[in-house]
Parts: C-alpha cells; sequence; structure tokens
C-alpha cells in the first residue's frame, strides 16, 4: 500500500470533522478514527498511521502507542473472516479449547495463522462479556454463541462458497 | 506547613509534599527509580513503597501526598520484603552484564540489588530480549537493560517538548522507543542518559571509554550561551571524558553543545603552542619568540582588538589591562552581532531571573529562535506552557520550539517599527501612555497588526520580554529598543522589581563587559572598516572569530587581508589563515574564573585541570604580553587582578562577595531619557535578511566539535530560504537564483520554506550565504544559469 | 408502596422491561414507561435532592468496587469553573461478567435515562458511554437509541423544554480489560493507551481532561430511573441493609441455564444456582465459585449457602465484584483453570508497575510448567511470592486480580498442584 493510496475520502474526513467536536479534545477521536482507517484500509499500515496523526493534527508516536496497546488493532492485515474464539474461564469450561482445535485441523492453520486463500484466520482472544453463551466466537466482531464444532463447519463451508465470490 | 512523622521522627513539609519528598528533604533513605524530581510523577516502578500507619496495604511514597499527623514507616522487614521482590520482578528480564556495562557502577538497579536484593533470582523462564533504536549521534541505546520507568518517555514530552519517544504496547511486552529511524530533534537529547536510571540509554560518545570510577569531578561553568550553567567537568587525568550538569544547581539540565563541545578541548584545531607565520605555515616557537614577533607587529602601533564576551570576567579585566596599558588609543569590540552602536535604553542583560521569566503572566519572544540560542530558557518555556502559561512570539520565522506557540505573528524586521507603533496605540487607547509615545508614533508611518500580539500580552499584571537577535541587530536597533521601552513603562512593566525588560545578549558577562569596555568600545564593523581605510596597523583577535561567527564575515576578511593579525586564543579555527602570530590561551575547562550570565548570576569554575600543551590562563598571557612589550605590569597574581576587577566594578563586587552567590544579581544597564525614534526606512531592497543562528555551528568552540558538526548535519536545512510567495510573486520556483545586495551580485540556491515570512531572505547556513550575512537587505534578481 | 418479602416477587429493576419484543427502540420503551418520570426530574427535582435519593437507597457501584453511588456523587466539587463529565463504564471486561451487554442491547433507553438523570443531578452537559470495542452490536443499538433520543428532545438541547442540555456519545474501546478500570478509561477515552492513573487526584476532581468527571457502571446508571422514581427508601427497602436492592448476576460454567439473573440482594448463591440456573452439570455441590468475576478470590462448596451481598461475600473470604459467578462441578481442573487465568492477566496488564509487568508474566510461565508437569515444589513457593507481593503494591486492582486465582489455588488445592509436579508426575 502507498502513502498515496491511503487517504480518507471526503465523507471521511467530514464525519471525523463532526466527530471531533463531540469531545473536549481531538486526541479523543483517536480510536474511533483509527477503527475508521481499519476499516477503510483493512490493517493499520505505517501510513494510515501518519495519515491519522496527521488528520487529527497529532504526533506519529501517540497514534504508534495507541495502535500497539489495544488488540483490535492490527497492523497486519488478516483473513476476510476474522474467527475469534473466546477461551478464558467460562468458555473454557464449555469447551472453548477443543472447538479452537477443531477449526484449526478444519481450517489447516494454527491459532494466529491464515488460511492460505486468505479467507480465514483464526486468534484466541479473552472474555468477550458473554459467558452466558460459552463458547463464543467472534467473526468480525458478530457473535456466535453457544457455538459448537458442527455450528462452525456449517458456517465455515457457508462463508467459503460465499466468500469466493469476494 | 504540614507536620507528620517519618520513623518516628515528627518533620515539617509544605502542604502537598508528597512522602517521597519530605524523606529526601529530611535525609531519610527511599529507594527509588522511576520519581525524577524534574519530571512529573509516574508511580509506576513500585520501588518507593512505605508503610502508613493505619492503612492496610503499603503506599507508594513518590505520589501520597503527606497529610497532618500521619505516621510513615520507611524501614520495616515487610518493605525489605516488598522492596526484595519489586528487585526480584526487575531483574527477571535484566541481562547480567554489569561488567561490560557503562552504567556499572553509576547505576541504581546495580546499588539497590546489592541493597535490597536477593543474591539470587529464581527466574528460570527465558529472558526477554528488546530490540534497540536509534536516539541520534549522542545516546546509545542497549533496550534490554530497561526497567519501564518511563522517565526518558516523560523527559521527551515535558522537558524536551519533542514527545518521540514513547511506550509501546503493553505487558511485559511494553517497549520505550524512539520512532524508528529518525534521531531524537532535541538540543537536550544529552539529558537522556542522565535521566535513565540504568544502562539503557548510554552517552553515546563515551561509551566505553572510562568508568564512573576513573572520574575525577571539577565543578565549572559552560560558556557556550549567556545562560552559563554550571557544569561538572569529568576528567581522567587530564582529560575531559564528559561534561555533566550539576545536580541541585538552578538548572538540572544541559544542553547538547555545552555537554559535548568538550571533544573539541582536545582536537587539532587547539592552539597549543605559541606559533608564527612562515610562509603559508604557522610554526610552533617558543614563547620568547613568539612575543618577539608580537612586539614588533604592535609596538607602537595604532591596533584594533576584538575579543570573545566568552572569556572570565578575569580574563575580561585582563584584556582591558593589556590595552590601557600598551594601546591606550585603542578601540575595542566584542559583539560580533550588533550594528548599530548608540545607546540602548536598555542594554544587554537580563533583568529577571530564568524563575522570574517562567512565573510572568505573559511572555513575549520578540524575534529570536530561542530554541536554537538558549535551549535551556526555552525548556522553562515550554513548562510554563504545559501549566497552561501563554508564550506569544513575534519574529522573522516560525522558528521551531517543540512547544504552542500561544499568540504567534510572522513579520519582516523592517516592519518592527510598525509592530510598536501599532501596540502602542492599543495600549495608549486604553489609557496607558509615556512620555515619548507621540514623538515616536509620529516617526512612523505605517501600523502592523501583530503589533496586538505583544500590546495584549502587556496587558497582563507581569510580562517578561524576551528581546532577541533580530531587533538586537536591527540597524535602528537603538530606536526600536526605546519604543519597546516606552511600551514596557506605559504598562508599568518597567518598574524595578517587577521589570520585564530582558535583552538577549550574545554571550557571557555582557552586564560587566559594558561597565569594563563601555567607554572605548567601538562596533566590530567600524573596526573592519577602519582596518581595511588603512586607518589601523594591526587587529589583535582574543577568542574571536569574524569569520565564521557574527554579522560582518565580508568586512572581516578584507579588514584582515589588509592588516597583519595576532590570534590570541584556545582555538585556531578559520581565522588562522590570517594569522602573524597565535598565542595560547587556556580553555574554559582549564582556568579558575568568574563568569556573569544573561541573569547577572555570578558563576565560578575551578578547573585543576591541567593544560594540554603550552597554553596559559588568558590574564597570564595579557600580563606577559605587558611585560615584554615594555609596559608596566599592573597585577602579579590573580588575586590582584580580582581586586582590580572589583575597584571598576561595585556591582560585581557585591555579587562576588555574596555568602549566598546567587542572592545578588548584577542587573544589567539602563539609560534613561533616550529620546530615538525610528528613522525613515529606505527600501532599496525589496528582502530583509535575517541569519540563522545554528545551534551546532556557532561560535568556535561548536565548530571545532567534530560531535556537534555531525548532529549540526543531521539538522541542517536549505542554505537560503524564502517563502514559496516570495518567489512566486517574482515568477520563480526554488532553485539557483542571483541576489544582489549593496556589495554586489551573487548567485545562492534558495529553498521555500512556509514559516519564513514573506519578505525575508532567511540564511540558514553561515558561511554560504557569506555575503548575506553581512547585509540586512536583498534583492533576488532572477534565475541564474 | 410496600414490597413484598419475598424477593422472587419483586419487580426486577434493571430488568424490569427485558424481555419485552423491541423495547430498544423508543416508541416501544416509552409505551412501557421509559422517560415517563424524567421530565417530573427535569422539573421538579434539584440535584441535592437526587443525590439524596439515590444516598437514601443506599446503592452501591455495580461495576466491582462497591462504593456507594450517591457519596460517590457528592464528592464532585462543584462551580470549579471547569466542566463536569459522566462516564459510563460498558467496558464490561472482567472474565465472567455479561450484564451491561443486556442492559444495552435490549433496553437502552434505561440507560439513556439513567445517565440524562444523573448528569442533570451532576450538572454535566458531556457524557460518554465507554463501550468495549467487541460490543460492536451493542454498540450500533446504544446509538440508534440515542439518535432517537436526540430526535425526541430527551438529549441535546434543553431537555424537553427544561433548560437542561446534555449530550451523550458512544465511544469503543479496543481490546483492552484494564480500560474497564476507571482512570485507565478516562485515559483511554482521552485518545491515550489505556494506563491507570494513581490517586489521588481522584476523578471526581481531576478526572477526564483534568476535570471533575463520574465514572459509573452501566447497571448503577440503570438503577438511577427506578430510585427517582419510586424513591430512595423503596429501593433501600429491598435487599438487606448496606446491601439493598437487586443485582444482576452473570452466571457461567457448569450451571445448565447458564445467564443473567436479577435477584434481590441477600439471595443466597445456591437459591440463584438450583432454583434460576438449573443446577450443576455434575454433581450437587459446586467445587469451586467464583463469585465476583475472576478477580475475586474462590469460594468452596462450603459456601454454597452465602447470601449474595457485599458483606457476606467479604466475610466468606471474597468480594461480590461484578457479580459474575463462574461455578465449577467436580470436573473442573483448578490447575488448567488457574493457568488460564494467569495468561488472561499477563495479556492484560497494562505493562506500567513493575510487579505487574513482571509478576504476571512470570506467573503464566510457571503456571504453564506446572500444568505440564514440569513444575517443581520450589515453583509453589515462587507462585506464591511472587503472587502475594503483587497484589495491593500497584496503581490499579488489576494485579490484586492476577494474585487472587493464583493464591486461591495454592490454599484450596494444594494437593492437586503438588500431584501435577516433576517428582509426583515421575
Ligand atoms: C482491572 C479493573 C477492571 C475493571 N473493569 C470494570 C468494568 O469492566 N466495568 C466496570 O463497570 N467497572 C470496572 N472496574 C471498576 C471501575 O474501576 C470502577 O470502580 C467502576 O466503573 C465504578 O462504577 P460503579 O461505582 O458504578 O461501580 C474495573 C476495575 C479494575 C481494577
Ligand atoms: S496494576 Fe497492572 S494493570 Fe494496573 S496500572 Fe499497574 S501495571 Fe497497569
Ligand atoms: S518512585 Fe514511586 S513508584 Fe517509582
Amino acid at each position: 500500500m502507498s502513502a498515496e493510496s491511503v487517504r480518507f475520502s471526503d465523507e471521511r474526513l467530514a464525519e471525523i470533522e463532526a466527530l471531533v467536536k463531540r469531545y473536549p479534545s481531538p486526541q479523543s477521536a483517536l480510536m474511533p478514527v483509527l477503527y475508521m482507517a481499519q476499516e477503510d484500509f483493512g490493517y493499520l499500515s505505517m501510513d494510515a498511521q501518519q495519515m491519522v496523526a496527521d488528520v487529527l493534527g497529532l504526533r506519529l508516536m501517540q497514534v504508534r502507542e495507541v495502535v500497539t496497546f489495544y488488540t483490535m488493532f492490527r497492523e497486519q492485515p488478516c483473513g476476510t473472516y476474522l474467527l475469534e474464539v473466546c477461551t478464558n474461564a467460562g468458555c473454557m469450561l464449555n469447551g472453548a479449547n477443543e472447538l479452537v482445535s477443531h477449526m484449526c485441523d478444519t481450517l489447516g492453520i494454527s491459532v494466529g495463522e491464515t488460511t492460505s486463500d486468505g479467507l480465514f484466520t483464526v486468534t484466541e482472544v479473552e472474555c468477550a462479556g458473554a459467558c452466558g453463551g460459552a463458547p463464543v466466537v467472534q467473526v468480525n466482531n458478530i457473535y456466535h454463541e453457544k457455538a459448537t464444532p458442527e455450528t462452525m463447519d456449517a458456517f465455515i463451508v457457508k462463508a467459503r462458497s460465499e466468500g469466493a465470490g469476494k | 506547613m504540614t507536620s507528620l512523622f517519618i520513623n518516628e521522627q515528627e518533620v515539617e513539609v509544605t502542604p502537598g509534599t508528597s512522602i517521597l519528598e519530605a524523606c529526601r528533604e529530611h535525609g531519610v533513605d527511599v529507594p527509588y527509580f522511576c520519581y525524577h524530581p524534574e519530571l512529573s510523577v509516574a508511580a509506576n516502578c513500585r520501588m518507593c513503597l512505605v508503610e502508613v500507619e493505619g492503612w492496610n496495604k503499603p503506599a507508594a511514597s513518590c505520589c501520597t501526598p503527606v497529610s497532618e499527623g500521619m505516621k510513615v514507616k520507611t524501614a520495616t522487614e515487610s518493605l525489605e520484603k516488598d522492596r526484595q521482590m519489586v528487585m526480584e520482578y526487575l531483574l527477571i528480564h535484566h541481562p547480567l552484564d554489569c561488567p561490560v556495562c557503562d552504567q556499572g557502577g553509576d547505576c541504581k538497579l546495580q546499588d539497590y540489588a546489592v541493597e535490597h536484593g536477593t543474591s539470587k533470582g529464581r527466574y528460570a523462564e527465558p529472558k526477554r530480549a528488546v530490540i534497540n533504536y536509534d536516539l541520534g549521534p549522542f545516546v546509545n541505546t542497549c533496550m534490554t537493560r530497561c526497567i519501564h520507568c518511563t522517565r526518558c518517555v516523560r523527559f521527551a514530552d515535558e522537558v524536551a517538548g519533542t514527545g518521540d519517544i514513547g511506550v509501546l504496547n503493553r505487558s511485559d511486552h511494553m517497549t520505550i522507543t524512539g520512532i524508528v529511524e529518525e534521531a531524537l530533534e532535541s538540543e537536550l537529547s544529552g539529558n537522556l542518559p542522565d535521566v535513565c536510571p540504568v544502562g539503557a540509554l548510554l552517552d553515546k560518545p563515551s561509551h566505553d571509554v572510562s568508568r564512573p570510577w576513573e572520574m575525577t569531578r571539577h565543578h565549572s561553568t559552560c560558556t557556550q550561551c549567556p545562560n552559563g550553567c554550571d557544569i561538572q567537568i569529568e576528567s581522567r587525568g587530564d582529560e575531559v571524558m564528559r561534561i555533566q550538569p550539576v545536580e541541585n544547581s538552578p538548572e538540572p539540565w544541559i544542553c547538547d553543545r555545552g555537554r559535548y563541545v568538550y571533544d573539541a578541548f582536545r582536537s587539532d584545531h587547539r592552539i597549543l603552542s605559541p606559533k608564527v607565520r612562515s610562509g603559508d605555515e604557522l610554526v610552533s616557537v617558543d614563547w620568547g619568540d613568539a612575543f618577539a614577533r608580537t612586539t614588533e607587529l604592535l609596538k607602537d602601533k595604532r591596533v584594533g582588538i576584538l575579543f570573545s564576551p566568552d572569556w572570565s570576567v578575569e580574563g575580561q579585566t585582563a584584556i582591558r589591562l593589556m590595552r590601557d596599558t600598551l594601546f591606550p588609543d585603542a578601540k575595542v569590540a566584542y559583539d560580533l552581532h550588533r550594528r548599530d552602536m548608540r545607546v540602548f535604553a536598555f542594554e544587554e542583560g537580563f533583568s529577571m531571573t530564568t524563575a522570574q521569566i517562567a512565573d510572568a503572566d505573559q511572555v513575549v519572544v520578540l524575534g529570536s529562535d530561542l530554541r536554537q540560542r538558549l535551549p535551556l530558557l526555552m525548556q522553562r518555556l515550554r513548562k510554563r506552557g504545559r501549566a497552561g502559561k501563554p508564550v506569544s512570539r513575534i519574529g522573522a520565522m516560525n522558528y521551531r520550539t517543540n512547544m504552542e506557540i500561544s499568540n504567534d505573528a510572522i513579520i519582516r524586521p523592517r516592519d518592527w517599527a510598525a509592530v510598536i507603533a501599532r501596540a502602542m496605540e492599543q495600549v495608549r487607547d486604553l489609557g496607558k501612555t509615556a512620555a515619548g509615545f507621540e514623538n515616536w508614533l509620529k516617526a512612523v508611518p505605517g501600523r502592523h497588526e501583530a503589533g496586538k500580539v505583544l500590546a495584549d500580552a502587556l496587558m497582563s499584571d507581569s510580562c517578561a520580554l524576551l528581546v532577541g537577535e533580530e531587533i538586537r541587530s536591527h540597524e535602528d536597533a537603538a530606536a526600536l529598543i526605546n519604543g519597546l521601552d516606552l511600551l514596557m513603562r506605559a504598562c508599568g512593566h518597567a518598574e524595578a522589581e517587577n521589570d520585564g525588560r530582558n535583552l538577549m545578549p550574545e554571550g557571557m558577562n555582557t552586564q560587566v563587559l559594558a561597565a569594563i569596555f563601555g567607554d572605548v568600545r567601538a562596533s566590530a564593523g567600524e573596526l573592519f572598516a577602519a582596518a581595511s581605510a588603512g586607518e589601523l596597523d594591526a587587529l589583535i583577535l582574543v577568542g574571536s572569530d569574524p569569520v565564521g561567527d557574527g554579522l560582518f564575515p565580508t568586512a572581516a576578511k578584507a579588514a584582515l587581508a589588509s592588516v597583519p593579525l595576532v590570534q590570541i586564543g584556545a582555538i585556531s579555527g578559520q581565522i588562522s589563515e590570517y594569522a602573524s602570530v597565535q598565542l595560547p590561551a587556556a580553555a574554559y575547562s582549564e582556568i579558575e574564573g568568574a563568569f556573569v550570565n544573561m541573569e547577572g548570576r555570578i558563576r565560578v569554575a575551578s578547573n585543576p585541570i591541567k593544560s594540554l600543551g603550552q597554553e596559559r590562563p588568558l590574564w597570564k598571557v595579557m600580563m606577559r604580553m605587558i611585560q615584554v612589550m615594555g609596559g608596566e605590569v599592573p597585577v602579579v597574581n590573580l588575586t590582584e587582578l580580582r581586586d582590580m576587577t572589583r575597584q571598576r566594578m561595585p556591582a560585581l563586587a557585591a555579587a562576588w562577595d555574596a555568602s549566598e552567590k546567587d542572592s545578588v544579581l548584577i542587573a544589567p544597564a539602563r539609560n534613561k531619557g533616550v529620546e530615538l525614534v525610528p528613522a525613515k526606512a529606505t527600501d532599496k531592497f525589496e528582502l530583509d535578511v535575517v541569519s540563522r543562528y545554528s545551534f551546532y555551528r556557532e561560535g568556535m568552540w561548536a565548530r571545532a566539535s567534530d560531535l556537534l558538526s555531525e548532529a549540526g548535519s543531521i539538522h541542517a536545512m536549505d542554505d537560503v530560504l524564502v517563502h514559496p510567495d516570495t518567489l512566486t510573486a517574482l515568477g520563480l520556483s526554488a532553485g539557483e537564483h542571483t541576489v544582489r545586495t549593496f556589495l554586489g551580485e551573487s548567485a545562492y540556491y534558495i529553498g521555500v520554506r512556509e514559516d519564513v515570512s514573506p519578505g525575508v531572505l532567511f540564511v540558514a547556513k553561515r558561511g554560504v550565504g557569506g555575503d548575506l550575512s553581512d547585509v540586512s537587505a536583498a534583492s533576488i534578481i532572477g534565475g541564474a544559469q | 408502596m410496600t414490597i413484598p418479602s419475598d424477593p422472587k416477587q419483586v419487580k426486577q429493576i434493571c430488568f424490569d422491561r427485558i424481555n419485552i419484543p423491541n423495547v430498544n427502540t423508543l416508541s416501544v420503551a416509552r409505551e412501557h414507561g421509559a422517560y415517563e418520570f424524567l421530565p417530573t426530574v427535569l422539573k421538579e427535582f434539584d440535584s441535592a435532592r437526587i443525590i439524596d435519593e439515590v444516598k437514601t437507597s443506599g446503592v452501591r457501584g455495580r461495576g466491582g468496587a462497591g462504593f456507594p453511588t450517591g457519596l460517590k456523587w457528592s464528592f464532585v466539587p462543584r462551580n470549579t469553573g471547569k466542566p463536569t463529565y459522566l462516564l459510563c463504564n460498558a467496558d464490561e471486561g472482567e472474565p465472567g461478567t455479561f450484564k451491561d451487554r443486556d442492559i444495552m442491547r435490549f433496553d437502552p433507553h434505561l440507560l439513556i435515562e439513567g445517565m440524562i438523570m444523573a448528569g442533570f443531578a451532576l450538572g454535566v452537559h458531556d457524557a460518554y458511554i465507554y463501550i468495549r470495542g467487541e460490543f460492536l452490536h451493542e454498540a450500533n443499538v446504544m446509538n440508534d437509541a440515542i439518535a432517537e433520543a436526540y430526535a425526541a428532545n430527551l438529549l441535546g438541547d434543553n431537555i424537553l423544554g427544561s433548560g437542561y442540555s446534555m449530550n451523550l456519545t458512544v465511544h469503543r474501546g479496543a481490546g483492552a480489560y484494564v480500560c474497564g478500570e476507571e482512570t485507565a478509561l478516562i485515559e483511554s477515552l482521552e485518545g491515550k493507551p489505556g494506563r491507570p492513573r494513581f490517586k489521588p487526584p481522584f476523578p471526581a476532581v481531576e478526572g477526564f481532561y483534568g476535570c471533575p468527571t463520574v465514572v459509573n457502571n452501566v447497571e448503577t446508571l440503570a438503577t438511577v430511573p427506578a430510585i427517582l422514581k419510586f424513591g430512595g427508601d423503596w429501593h433501600a427497602s429491598i435487599g438487606i441493609p448496606n446491601n439493598t436492592g437487586c443485582k444482576i448476576f452473570s452466571v457461567s460454567g457448569h450451571v445448565n441455564k447458564p445467564g443473567n439473573y436479577e435477584v434481590p440482594m441477600g439471595t443466597s448463591l445456591k437459591t440463584l444456582i438450583e432454583e434460576y440456573c438449573g443446577g450443576l452439570q455434575h454433581g450437587s455441590v459446586p467445587k469451586v465459585v467464583i463469585p465476583g468475576g475472576s478477580s475475586t478470590p474462590w469460594l468452596l462448596a462450603e459456601h454454597y449457602d452465602t447470601p449474595l451481598t457485599y458483606d457476606d461475600m467479604v466475610k466468606a473470604g471474597s468480594m461480590l465484584g461484578s457479580g459474575a459467578i463462574i461455578v465449577m462441578d467436580e470436573t473442573a481442573d483448578v490447575v488448567a483453570l488457574s493457568r488460564r487465568l494467569a495468561h488472561f492477566y499477563a495479556h492484560e496488564s497494562c505493562g506500567q508497575c513493575t510487579p505487574c509487568r513482571e509478576g504476571t508474566g512470570w506467573l503464566e510461565r510457571i503456571m504453564v510448567r506446572v500444568e505440564n508437569g514440569q513444575g517443581t515444589e520450589d515453583d509453589i513457593q515462587v507462585l506464591k511470592e511472587a503472587a502475594t507481593h503483587m497484589a495491593g503494591r500497584t496503581i490499579c486492582a488489576l494485579a490484586d486480580g492476577a494474585a487472587a486465582p493464583i493464591l486461591s489455588m495454592l490454599e484450596h488445592f494444594p494437593e492437586e498442584v503438588r500431584a501435577r509436579l516433576v517428582e509426583k508426575a515421575a
């Protein structure tokens, strides 16, 4: 990705302008604007981070600190479907570890990896705040509760056929 | 006052003091890493735990304020165990490389490990290794040794104002790092290794060359800028190994220039023996032969004397004695940056201390690249900015300050009169006026909006003006300064106890120099003109380099080409090519002497570091010169010289004799009844020329230092700069163009930069723009081939 | 109004409308009483009266620390010349907790109404909901509800003609448990890494951008409309003294019907698990119950009858925390559980305090060895010391949370741990 291609659209910039007004200082808008950049450009490359810094009048270091502190900001691209399995207490007690192994086996990857077709990335995450529905898998931030090997297999099959078209 | 008990001892401290500070004030030892008296509190190392009676858990003393009647214990078995554990946590990932670490012997981690640690760590897992990063020419990093105290991060944020050191990641992946591939953009970067309590940030120049315990330390004064910081010179044998700030002095930091200039002390540029010219070369001779040649050149001749303000006060008196005895008619000059020699309503020097400036409601910087000139004063302004206090500025360029300037205006130097006039009108309309206002206003046709910045600031209860080089070296400086003086009087900022008039001096000692030399002082330009016109037979330069520094390089070259030069000093420099004789004088690291800084403080140096060669303290060279040239030697030792100096300057004597050295300050001269008004401008050239003062290149010492030269090349700009509009208006773009001045025409590469004021030709690199440094106006007349 | 003494008959406070379809929309919510009492509050109540009612109600912070809410509000200095901010803590990251999510996704207007009332009491004009980044759906629901509220003049300028104005903004976190700690939350909302600040100064005095700031949990704020509508005395009459009102318990782990249950304070742990959650998956008594989220010390079968109150939980050696009850039956592997939680804290430590940054990682690495049968007797001593000297010695309580599972495991199941050590395995 070149520095030129990492530019917010005019609509985005207008959105950011309105957003900044909601806070006492533009720095508060950093996290929401990083989300926008991640959505628009897939991940937060150094160019994207520099651009965000420029848009908000911050120093690159201020942006770097935030990007690296929070787990939901990604400095690397990931698969079309990001499968985040909670393996914390509630989910672990309800079979999350086995579910992760199953999904990795099905996809032929290890935790943290992306399938070679670029469709799926599997990661383990911390408590998703939905332990009542354990185990929980977030797929691009949409919660799949009470997930089982079967429901995930079904999802993967469906996603493959849809994702292939993308 | 709040009283509390520390280990059963009742003590009193100011309310709001932290327990740790209360302990420090009362000599109770509490171990800590992250606390630093000059930085904000982070409370992250957790080493400073103490017990407070009635609290159910230990408290971090650095971030816990005292309260009335509080009972604090700093040494209990349980605290000892806590400290032992903190040490164990810290040493989990710390390499065991003390024997090869520069910090060894001066390391908090090492000290506390002995004091509070256990003999054996129990961590059996793999250790972490951390990537190093580049912090510029002065700082080495070894980040695996980092203990995450964040002192360096706070330093970069709060003191240097660059904010380019940060904390990435979290948990035990947390790392301290700089922006990749970028040198720390700070003229205070050399403080980082001092700030780091362990061996993660290390002094690059002294890397691997010495160990703390081999050093001898001498208290001295830095003469690299008029701030005159206290310094500690560390030497091994006769070699200066490091220069450090002095604990508990008014200024806890020193700048990179003052710190790293020491590599010039033993450079090839030093004059270490008397020399005389033989053909193209200067050859070493003994003192006798050198003085014989000197006598031949100077005896009964008409001479001009030019010297540096940075010699000790004793040295300055000795120069005066030499002049009076040998050349009673000679004019002397010591300022290479002043064009207007008329009396200033307020002369060089500060009437406020740095602390008072920092406390003032308003600070206005007029025409100065303060960060390059006085980095430590800039640092104080940054600190006040962080506390929400405004700093305003008017100048020819949007000089980078690493801080937010509250009110900012860029102007051409020829507009200063209109700026001041605009401010006068505004304050007059608010009912404040001074006797000379109307005359002054009448003399100035225009009004410039930037005056509002000044007037607004003047309306506060206390306002500090920092008048900089753009005004001081202005051709009409005396009139402008008079205008500012009237404004300050009108607004009540000129009374003795609330005097906000600060004229930034070019070098050290200016308050005393005016007193010692006031009656025989000339402009450097006049001296050169006189030499070139055949009115002088020789020039004596004492530690001054008018070719490399100042506003008259072309005039100086012409003068030096027409008369012989006797060069006296510590550094040879580029003028040595003109020298007929060179007489070595000791560096400031090698003398005992007193200096007066811009605030009027007496700073004393006493350096038993032996000479490297045959150089002698300046005063001895002067006395010897008097003697060999047949004069009567006025003083034979330092005590006599000091007495003589005292007699000439009672204010200096008072400050010198004060038991609390910093309690008596020497005030700069104030001249009442100066009734100058600005002269009519003659607009022969469209552009005003402003020369940059470069922190890393200005002064003979700095140029003789390889370390500073290297740093200077990292921070360099294009040689000559203008605002893009200036070129656009001429139908030109950045490139090689012919420039016309009263000296003639030459071609320069002209770059563009938004932050230069339109109408200004900014000379970023002296020497390259050699001719341009001599002029104050120029025109771009078109593209060159 | 008299309150039935049988807790089961008490109307729920936060979950009163939770099962009503589409109650997330303004019209349905209004049909069921949302914003009904708001005009009265804005017109007839003043700040002092609201704070008094909340004090009388006895409601304690539902975010974990259980600090009395009315008291917290009364600490906010007035007329400082600075704005006061209200921040709703919807970071809900404590393992085991998932209650705030339900309030937000099902009944967002309850939270909005509570925030308007709290904001009004505190003189707040800008309020924020800091919601954990993973709750994207919940953030969207909240945003839709807020948009409707703005359109109905329930937010924004001159709310319902009262002269009071307040803006409300949803701000998403991005995956950092520690941002649930109130000062870390403030740092995060300022656009920085969420590293907790030391106290004093307390947020009530110097919080968001140095201004007076109140941080309250979602559930705490959602309780406010009922307290004002029915009176502080009404709320105080539910539960037991010093532990009044209802509390949502998020129950997970080895129970048949995990989920959120709002019950009056004082209901026993056993009642909650057996009557509401359909009992355990295996066996009749739990092996371990973590009563207040993963950071709280473990309870054992012998504590099964403990009433669910702040005070009784302390007496039993733990804490009510956020009310996240993780239940483990006899099949549970306590070493694996401890190891997993150690990983969590090591991953989530913000990194600033030495004991937490280095200690959490150290604990995890040792636990991995112990779990894999490579631990030694010495490790037990190290685990104990390393955990003990983290707790209570750091800026925030995350380190205490990290120590709790390790210390509980060592205290209650030393034999299970020893059974895994190298010598024993051989
Ligand atoms: C590590 C840590 C995490 C926390 N996480 C949360 C959280 O996710 N939600 C919450 O409401 N409070 C959390 N808290 C408690 C808050 O610091 C704070 O006490 C609470 O938001 C105050 O609101 P309340 O008085 O309404 O309970 C956490 C505290 C700590 C130390
Ligand atoms: S205890 Fe841990 S999470 Fe809390 S402030 Fe300290 S390092 Fe950060
Ligand atoms: S000095 Fe107090 S925590 Fe570091």
